[in-house]
């Protein structure tokens, strides 16, 4: 039974559709990531679930009621904004306490000293937010989010303001939390490598339409389409035609092919270990050779096209540019799109 | 480094002793009993002083001046602020005009506008030509550029949408938003438009004289009648009505320092960043998490 709802939902700002007919259904407790580029309808869609943006077709359910036409204060949804929209008028603890104090709830102190301790910023409750660290300011907005124990809980780019180091440490903190407290989670962001992190389902966005969804691990082995290819894994994408003469092989189907840069081997021309029957072997030349920390990129240049084959970093083990090399293709590896 | 200081602090001193000069020679000459052929005034009076806390007129139309004042900004708070929020926050589509209309007093001449206001409003269903009414009217148009823009700066610096989205997700209405969480944090803005058009108005002389005259004497009309008859007296009441906007600028500061729940940021310290245009929510301290 889906706990949140998304049915054939359509919005657009004069001339220009930005949700196309979207359906997306969340069961209670997942971690949903709405991916894309900018402008591809992902923080829209998020709005429009808060409330913040009405749509002009479709209908959006959580847990079994209707909320499409409720106000944001009545849909029972936490919001965590990119630019944590804390109010600088007041503290830490009062930022924390506004929701609970606009429904007059009782016992606000322990539940904010609840959930102070819960996102760890203990002795910070009289602090401003303009004294305290983006980090932290993230976790005041979090916890605002958090202590109205929202139904759904609704992220758009969170963690984009922050630093790399920050940006690892509250990504596994978000996740122990939302995993803490069993809460549905909607989570917007254009970092593909931030979406496989955190989430248990990515809906991959493209011009206003969800193009693919899945587990990280589906999306980014098994891409639809050559958008979610390029956008998800950086993968090698020809047109059929070109690699049908990479490959010499006329009996492939299909328009185009992607292959994960890492699935590609390298092996130096005049080393015997082809393995020519899982494999297409192609002759090239290293063109470029960059790294990027972990991984050595290879830019390998052949006769009718050019790869990016992705290597570990080992330490001795490299191949200088302009050696001549064979590229293994792994016919299984092969997606046809 | 140290040459260009010195440059720096050289102009800016040079800008300071410019911009004081006129105003320590109006207060020389208001303070001068006789300054014929001297740089310095040879002898210093009290007397023209005197003449003037003794005049009536000169209280009246220091009264008069301060209830258009009260009037025509009071006014525009009221009318202009939720106006503002509004449009800024659930129309901003409709922003281009009211900015058009905010502006419009910068492309019409005091006197075309005097002249256009006696003839509409001399006769027909509102009467109030040579009336204060039509001067609090005159001048809240006036002081609308810069109410507009200050009220507007500050919604926009502290990002009034998304504050209001905030609070209304966590449950306010668009009042208890407007009220709690936008109104508290724009009040430095609202001040310095205010203060603005208050030293605006005070010496505003154009709209004063036309519209109303000798009929409801402000404190320049009084002051240009004084012209000439004294410029020693003329310079008293100058330094005087200086002094009293000085005083009243510096209580209303000083009240809203008071005022002040956040007792780290200095709200004199917003102010100025608002003149500098400077977002303050920046990170300032304890970075680096664990």
């Amino acid at each position: 039974m889906s706990y949140v709802t998304i049915d054939q939902v359509t919005k657009g700002y004069e001339n220009q559709v930005v949700l196309n007919n979207i359906s997306i259904t969340l069961k209670k407790g997942e971690f949903a990531t709405l991916l894309g580029q900018s402008g591809c309808g992902k923080s829209t869609l998020l709005r429009s679930i808060a409330g913040l943006e009405g749509v002009d077709a479709g209908r959006i359910l959580i847990d079994g009621i209707d909320i499409t036409n409720l106000s944001p204060r009545q849909r029972e949804v936490g919001m965590v904004f990119q630019s944590y929209a804390l109010f600088p008028n007041m503290s830490v603890f009062d930022n924390i306490a506004y929701g609970l104090k606009m429904k007059k709830v009782k016992n606000i102190k322990s539940r904010v000293k609840k959930i102070i301790e819960m996102v760890d910023l203990i002795g910070k409750e009289e602090s401003y937010p303009h004294q305290l660290s983006g980090g932290q300011q993230q976790r005041v907005a979090l916890a605002r989010a958090l202590v109205m124990e929202p139904k759904v809980l609704l992220l758009d780019e969170p963690l984009s303001a922050l630093d790399a180091k920050i940006r690892k440490s509250l990504q596994k903190e978000l996740k122990r939390i939302q995993k803490e407290l069993d809460i549905t989670t909607i989570f917007v962001t254009h970092d593909q490598e931030e979406a496989m992190t955190m989430s248990d389902r990515i809906f991959v966005m493209n011009n206003g339409q969800v193009v693919q969804s899945g587990s990280p691990s589906e999306v980014y082995t098994s891409p639809v389409n050559t958008f979610v290819a390029k956008f998800i894994g950086n993968y090698n994408v020809y047109d059929m035609e070109v690699f049908r003469k990479i490959v010499r092989n006329r009996e492939l189907k299909g328009t185009e092919v992607a292959i994960r840069p890492e699935v590609l081997q390298l092996v130096s021309v005049g080393e015997d270990s082809l393995d020519l029957q899982e494999n297409w072997g192609i002759k090239g030349f290293i063109k470029d050779v960059s790294m990027t920390g972990n991984v050595l990129r290879y830019e390998v240049e052949t006769e009718e096209s050019a790869f990016h084959v992705d290597y570990l970093h080992h330490r001795g083990k490299m191949f200088e540019q302009g050696a001549l090399v064979h590229i293994l293709v792994p016919k299984k590896e092969c997606i046809i799109l | 480094m140290k040459a260009s200081l010195t440059f720096h602090k050289l102009m800016v001193g040079l800008l300071v002793i410019y911009l004081l000069i006129p105003l320590v020679g109006t207060l020389l000459f208001s303070i001068a009993g006789k300054w014929d052929h001297t740089i310095l005034p040879e002898s210093y009076t009290m007397k023209w002083y005197i003449e003037l806390f003794q005049d009536e007129r000169f209280y009246d139309a220091f009264r008069r001046t301060l209830f258009l004042i009260v009037m025509s900004v009071g006014l525009s708070v009221v009318i202009m602020l939720p106006t503002i929020f509004i449009i800024t926050v659930y129309f901003s589509k409709w922003e281009g005009f009211l900015q058009a209309a905010a502006m419009l007093p910068y492309g019409i001449p005091p006197i075309v506008g005097a002249v256009g206001l006696i003839k509409v409003y001399s006769d027909g269903p509102i009467q109030i030509a040579g009336t204060p009414w039509i001067l609090i009217g005159a001048y809240f148009i006036t002081i609308l550029p810069f109410m507009y823009q200050g009220i507007r700066n500050s919604l926009r610096t502290v990002n009034a949408v998304q504050l209001v989205d905030a609070a209304e997700l966590l449950g306010a209405t668009k009042f208890q938003a407007f009220r709690t969480v936008v109104f508290p944090n724009i009040i430095s803005g609202i001040l310095v438009s205010t203060l603005l058009s208050v030293a605006l108005l005070f010496s505003e002389f154009a709209f004063a004289n036309l519209l109303v005259g000798g009929r409801f004497e402000t404190i320049q009309i009084y002051l240009a009648d004084k012209l000439n008859s004294s410029g020693h007296l003329t310079s008293a009441i100058v330094i005087t009505y200086y002094s009293m906007i000085l005083l009243l600028t510096g209580t209303v500061l000083k009240l809203s320092f008071r005022k002040e729940k956040n007792p780290v940021v200095s709200n004199k310290n917003r102010i100025l960043s608002l003149f500098k245009k400077q977002y303050r929510h920046k990170n300032t301290a304890l970075e680096g998490e664990k």
